[in-house]
């Protein structure tokens, strides 16, 4: 069974359709790269992926589980995953209070949750910044920031919408690493919207194109970008559209 | 022949025969400083606990009439203070309909004036604040799958310097308010006589050292409450300047 | 939750002030007794120095709502007060007439006093009566050489002006040199002071303002000493019947003490600059020209009596007691 199915999503805002017809099998363990021009849906679908949106059209399952369904189970499905969104929204506390907010949420002891916060802030080398205020850090800081307080719950499932796109070289490999890392030491399964194509290979064990809310194709590891089979595909890998 | 200062003793002794009796401690200055305290301080406190927690729920949810909720509450924070009193005393007057509360010529009352002025404000800059979140933050917070309290809690955590200014600011209007606690306080003396009455009262009846006296009382206070929104400013170059920017709202102005 | 734990802390300290303040306020440990009464008993600080007295007495919080002899019925009329001070006989006979009231006599006395620049533009210290005064006042007046205050409040002091100009044939209303202010009889002497008019003010008020403002009143005495000057004042109980929620016990008890003896010598005794303000005639009206009030005397000394006070020696005298 896969952790997270869609079955013919279509979200729509409006009258615009901003996805159309999303069928993906997302299965455990799994790395899927999203990659897709601006405006084609990827965020849309990151969105309905964390379940903080529903679709219009179609279902989305959570590890067996309709997702059709009241807020509080929505909720408690929502905390067996965790989002980095483009922009860090970061909460105006201290960093470390940022990344004991989801644990805190979760009911764990004080014990625990140090436990736990020590851990990812030492891998993701926040140790010294953990004191500063978070909306005194700089952009590739505070994404850092941002991924650590997606993986200090560990979640099952984790959706990270473009997190290096604005983040120097440093600050992006801390945050591939540990994404990689969470992924092979906790089974964690990892779906991350990209525009990329190294970071995707770099990363992803699947790769899947996205064009104007539809999934075009989808194929392992790299070889979307070594022979796409869909011209649209192609042309996006090749740079010649935008 | 009058000089060119005569007209000035009067105030200069005044001053200097106010600061005397501030500095002596003198037991009606403290009691009437005391009490204007307590009851804009109360009122103020209420009006905090009933207009943020209000305040913050207009601003997160979603409802049929919220933008007509949210011009209601900022049109009556410009409510004028003496119609407040007039239909409070109207109300509570003996042979009106809450007279059997005996609330009329209390302090009570004076706080229940104050705080029908309070709450306005402390809701109008609440829902300005709240909404002024960065939405990707309330998102995050439901990512993390925070319980509706928590998610509000967050909320409330990044709103917290509005907040606090909408106390201060609360604060400042209640504290000057001079109209309605008149009317429905009745200017007793020792018992529902606040800075504001006993200054008006003393002006005429010729006190001018006295009535100087609270006006310097109540002008420091004033200037306490400026300090603090100054030092709350100064917070807000942290966040959006939108939120910074509620801050020449109308409530505040009128705090003044 | 850190922020959890925050906002516990924050609401029970909010809890804990409010509830203070309503513990603190809800326990009066004296009964409050609330006077509505006119600003010349309350400017000459008549009430002031006979709070300590009475409050001792009867352990007790006297307090007093500041308005003119018209607010206060007004007042009184809506059970907001639980006791009538003022000095206007015909409404305060209105007042009890209409049920409102269920006992009235005349307590004290004093007079009003026309004062105006020294120079005195109208001439008013030649008058031959109170009304010639006035009436030369409005002739200075039409000509552009005077000025008058009114207070303009439906005070007793108020009332009394206004029947004058009746009297006189005049009506000043909005007439350019006649100014009505509105207010008490201090603030409204200030005026006059400030504009160099003619006013009308009871002698208390006027020695009072005379000390607290010394040399910066720059007015005099112009016309005084006329019978149909004087100005008694009278204490009204409440009907406790229609106002059930009024203190009416302490509003008796106040009713006694300022009828009692020792009230009446403190009224007489009260000077300013050495001078008496008030004169107590409880039990005697007649001697400044009012009728009788037989009925209420009788119970009243009666009822003093009962309470264990004396009434004021000239009337034990009169009843041969």
């Amino acid at each position: 069974m896969p952790l997270v199915e869609m079955v013919n999503v279509s979200k729509s805002y409006g009258t615009r359709a901003v996805v159309k017809h999303v069928g993906l099998k997302l299965e455990e363990g799994m790395i899927l790269a999203l990659m897709g021009p601006n405006g084609s849906g990827k965020t849309t679908l990151i969105k309905l992926a964390a379940l903080l949106t529903r679709p219009s059209e179609g279902s989305i399952i959570f590890d067996g589980v309709n997702t059709e369904c009241g807020d509080s189970k929505l909720r408690q499905l929502r905390r067996r995953m965790s989002v980095v969104f483009q922009r860090p929204a970061l909460f105006d506390m201290s960093v470390e209070d940022n990344v004991s907010v989801g644990l805190s949420t979760r009911g764990n002891d004080e014990e625990r949750i140090r436990t736990k916060v020590e851990d990812v802030l030492t891998r993701m080398e926040l140790t010294d910044l953990r004191g500063r205020r978070a909306r005194t850090l700089s952009g590739g800081e505070a994404q850092r920031v941002s991924v650590a307080r997606a993986l200090a719950t560990e979640p099952e499932l984790l959706l990270l919408d473009e997190p290096t796109a604005s983040s120097d070289p440093r600050n992006a490999s801390i945050i591939e690493r540990s994404v990689v890392e969470s992924n092979a030491n906790k089974g964690t399964t990892v779906l991350i919207a990209t525009h990329n194509p190294h970071q995707a290979k770099r990363l992803a064990t699947e790769t899947a194109f996205l064009f104007e809310g539809e999934i075009v194709e989808r194929q392992s590891m790299g070889a979307l970008f070594e022979s796409p089979k869909d011209e649209r595909t192609a042309a996006y890998v090749s740079g010649r559209m935008a | 022949m009058r000089g060119a200062l005569s007209g000035w003793d009067v105030i200069i002794s005044g001053v200097a025969k106010a600061v005397q009796l501030i500095l002596s401690g003198d037991p009606t200055v403290l009691q009437i400083t005391f009490l204007s305290i307590v009851v804009s301080g109360t009122a103020t406190l209420l009006g905090a606990l009933i207009g943020i927690p209000l305040g913050t729920v207009t601003s997160l949810k979603q409802f049929k009439g919220k933008s007509a909720v949210v011009q209601v509450v900022n049109t009556l924070t410009g409510l004028p203070p003496v119609v407040v009193g007039l239909v409070l005393y109207l109300v509570l007057s003996n042979s009106g309909p809450l007279g059997f509360l005996r609330l009329l010529y209390t302090p009570q009352a004076m706080m229940l004036a104050q705080l029908v002025m309070v709450m306005p404000i402390t809701m109008s800059i609440t829902i300005s604040s709240v909404s002024a979140i960065d939405p990707d933050v309330r998102e995050a917070a439901m990512s993390l799958g925070a319980s509706p309290l928590d998610e509000t809690l967050i909320m409330l955590n990044e709103a917290r310097v509005g907040l606090l200014t909408s106390v201060v600011v609360g604060f400042g209007s209640a504290i000057s308010e001079v109209g309605a606690i008149m009317m429905v306080g009745g200017n007793l003396l020792g018992y529902t006589r606040v800075l504001t009455g006993a200054i008006v009262l003393l002006t005429n009846q010729g006190e001018f050292a006295e009535a100087i006296a609270l006006g310097i009382i109540l002008l420091s206070l004033a200037f306490v409450v400026n300090i603090l929104l100054t030092i709350l400013r100064s917070k807000f170059a942290g966040t959006s300047s939108y939120t910074a920017s509620i801050l020449v709202s109308p409530a505040e102005s009128r705090s003044a | 939750m850190d922020l959890r734990t925050k906002l516990w802390i924050a609401a029970a300290m909010c809890f804990l002030v409010v509830g203070a303040v309503v513990v603190a306020y809800s326990a009066r440990p004296r009964a409050l007794l609330v006077i509505a009464t006119t600003t010349s008993t309350v400017d000459t600080g008549l009430l002031d120095y006979l709070k300590p007295y009475f409050d001792q007495k009867f352990h007790a919080n006297m307090t007093w709502l500041y308005l003119g002899t018209g607010q206060a019925m007004a007042v009184a009329a809506r059970g907001d007060a639980d006791m009538l001070l003022v000095h206007d006989r015909v409404r305060e006979n209105a007042f009890v007439a209409s049920g409102n009231g269920t006992h009235r006599v005349t307590i004290m006395y004093n007079d009003f006093v026309i004062v105006g620049p020294s120079a005195d533009p109208a001439g008013i210290a030649e008058a031959t009566s109170t009304v010639d005064a006035f009436q030369k006042i409005a002739a200075a007046g039409a000509s552009g050489n005077a000025a008058f205050v009114s207070r303009g409040d439906g005070s007793g002091t108020n009332a009394f002006e206004l029947r004058t100009w009746s009297q006189a044939g005049i009506s000043p209303k909005g007439k350019s040199w006649y100014f009505e202010g509105g207010s008490g009889m201090a603030p409204t002497l200030r005026t006059t002071n400030e504009k160099q008019a003619y006013t009308i003010s009871d002698r208390g008020t006027w020695i009072k303002l005379q000390s607290t403002m010394g040399d910066t009143l720059n007015l005099q005495i112009l016309y005084q000493g006329d019978n149909g000057l004087l100005n008694p004042y009278g204490l009204i109980l409440l009907n406790e019947t229609r106002y059930p929620n009024i203190q009416s016990q302490l509003a008796n008890d106040f009713f006694l003490f300022m009828i009692s003896d020792e009230g009446q010598s403190l009224i007489a005794d009260y000077k300013v600059n050495d001078q008496q303000l008030f004169k107590p005639v409880f039990g005697k009206p007649e001697t400044i020209g009012l009728p009788l009030e037989t009925a209420e005397i009788e119970y009243w000394v009666a009822q003093l009596e009962a309470n264990g006070m004396k009434p004021p020696s000239w009337v034990s005298a009169n009843l041969g007691g």
